[in-house]
């Protein structure tokens, strides 16, 4: 489990973007600066609008999971296709054998509002 | 009858998605997975990271070790030498019998080699055994496994020099990840460009002229004679008047498919174990998957991918529940940095076709599109995977396009997918 010291534990989480700025079906990456988590963390925006968020670098290989195809409560991974949920951050496709790690995220008021380290 | 084990042969990619799939569809029963290698591995690093020294066995390995004990699969070193249909049993080289109510066949291929006259005059010096140095006696290897990578791995040093025998996705990956190791690498294809097949001719002649600009020689011509001498390994390149000697060949012009054993047992073998839509061989307690199988009517598909989805739908048809939707085939190679995917045909068969780009080929990311009327065919993309993404969403749903959206970067080709 990441740590999320960066943060101090803020109960109201860390406002990463507008619901706006990420259209459906894509995502963003937040740099492990703002984040305070070893990696960076990918907000994904499914195709049914839902917003959620996982470590951004794939288990696989160094590639940004803010930059897969997002679709159907899966990201697919830009380099391989292999296949996260969104929600549980398991693999739901080969090649990864890995699971990454899922983080909370919020919407409220067309804000997108992130838990670094707390399970969705 | 309720299929109560299963036996597959082969730990490839085919083999660990078949018992992946069943055990993640319910199969309760015996299962056992059959391999020659050390344990189930990947095999597209084997040209690349693997190669370059960048990743070891363990980090390219298919499954974590504990996923088979984790999921009550027996993997059982050995190689088969006999399969009996009827009676459902295989036989090991070591004279171990299995028997199962089901088995699969996902032995892979081998090597092709090249139409070359191969002398051997004098044995290359060997290096001592028991210093873990793989020992190549000829110079001349082939890439299928991580222990022929291991032995052409030992030669790739700096200044080493490497002729490479065909320009197609691995001999184009070696090539590149060869120049990483600063070997002198030469690379001969009889084809002008090689993969314009797979990746259309524009796009083909961009990625071979990438070769001349890393340092690799690349001649188009065939090889007639290879002669192994002390020296090193000299070739006779078709055209050039004097003989040029190298370090290690690499021969990779392609594979053919492990059938032997399925063709001892009678089953059916044109070009691959013939496979129905389900993968059931011509008997019905055996099916094959992957490299080593080809589908009655399609092409044999030599692809990754491909070789997961097989695997899937056998586990399927064991289980008797629905294939996996059938998607369009889908790979991908890497070359000096850049990051190459294709989706489908670039060509149709009878040219009836249109190509659009999206960008500008020769400047990733870029993208280009193959369209029969209105309808996506094929695509390949270079450092855009997103494009081949939705290409593939294009043609699996069968929806249509406009030409000028394609090629309009400014269009988001998602939106496109909406219809």
């Amino acid at each position: 489990m990441t740590g999320n010291s960066g943060n101090g534990g803020n109960s109201s989480g860390i406002r990463v973007a507008s619901l706006d700025d990420i259209p459906e079906g894509e995502g963003i990456a937040i740099s492990s600066k703002i984040t305070g988590t070893e990696d960076d963390i990918a907000i994904l925006r499914d195709d049914d609008g839902t917003c959620w968020a996982l470590n951004d670098t794939c288990t696989h290989e160094t590639a940004s999971l803010a930059e897969g195809w997002v679709e159907d409560g899966d990201v697919e991974c830009p380099l391989h296709s292999s296949r996260f949920n969104l929600k549980t951050g398991k693999v739901d496709g080969l090649p990864a054998t890995v699971d990454t790690v899922p983080h909370r995220v919020e919407v409220r008021d067309g804000e997108i509002y992130l838990f670094p380290g707390e399970r969705p | 009858m309720t299929v109560s084990s299963v036996v597959v042969v082969g730990g490839g990619i085919a083999g660990v998605s078949t018992v992946a799939e069943l055990r993640k569809n319910g199969y309760a029963g015996e299962l056992t997975l059959l391999t020659i290698d050390p344990f189930p591995y990947d095999r597209p690093p084997l040209s690349k990271d693997y190669l370059l020294g960048a990743k070891d066995l363990e980090s390219i390995a298919l499954q974590a070790p504990e996923w088979y004990s984790e999921q009550r699969i027996d993997l059982v070193p050995g190689l088969v030498v006999a399969l009996d249909p009827a009676a459902g049993t295989v036989t090991l080289s070591d004279g171990l019998e299995l028997s199962a109510d089901r088995i699969v066949l996902a032995t892979g291929g081998h090597s092709l080699w090249p139409d070359v006259e191969r002398v051997v005059t004098e044995r290359l010096d060997r290096p001592p055994a028991g210093l873990g140095i793989p020992r190549s006696t000829t110079g001349i290897h082939t890439l299928r496994s991580a222990e022929d990578a291991d032995a052409l791995r030992h030669v790739l040093l700096p200044g080493a020099r490497l002729l490479v025998v065909g320009a197609g996705l691995i001999g184009a990956e070696v090539a590149s990840t060869a120049r990483k190791l600063g070997s002198e690498v030469v690379l001969v294809d009889p084809a002008d460009p090689p993969i314009a097949a797979a990746v259309g001719t524009q796009v083909a002649a961009w990625l071979h002229s990438l070769h001349a600009v890393h340092g690799v020689e690349a001649v188009t011509a065939t090889v007639e004679k290879l002669e192994s001498t002390r020296a090193g390994v000299v070739a006779h390149i078709a055209g050039e008047t004097e003989p040029r000697t190298f370090d290690a060949v690499l021969l990779a012009v392609g594979m053919a498919p492990d059938t032997a054993v399925a063709k001892a047992a009678g089953l059916e073998v044109d070009n691959g174990v013939v496979v129905d839509d389900h993968q059931v061989t011509t008997h019905p307690k055996v099916l094959a998957v992957g490299d080593c199988s080809r589908r009655r009517g399609h092409r044999r598909a030599e692809h990754w991918e491909a070789a997961v989805h097989d695997g899937q739908r056998a586990a399927r048809t064991i289980l008797g529940i629905d294939p996996p939707a059938e998607t369009v085939h889908w790979f991908w190679t890497d070359r000096y940095g850049l990051h190459v995917e294709v989706v489908g045909e670039m060509r149709s068969p009878d040219g009836d076709h249109q190509t659009v780009v999206r960008g500008v080929v020769g400047e990733p990311p870029f993208s280009v599109f193959t369209l029969r009327g209105e309808r996506v065919i094929g695509a390949v993309a270079v450092d855009d995977p997103n494009a081949v993404r939705a290409a593939r969403r294009m043609i699996d749903r069968g929806v249509d396009v406009r030409a000028s959206d394609l090629a309009d970067p400014a269009k988001n080709l998602r939106s496109l997918l909406r219809g």
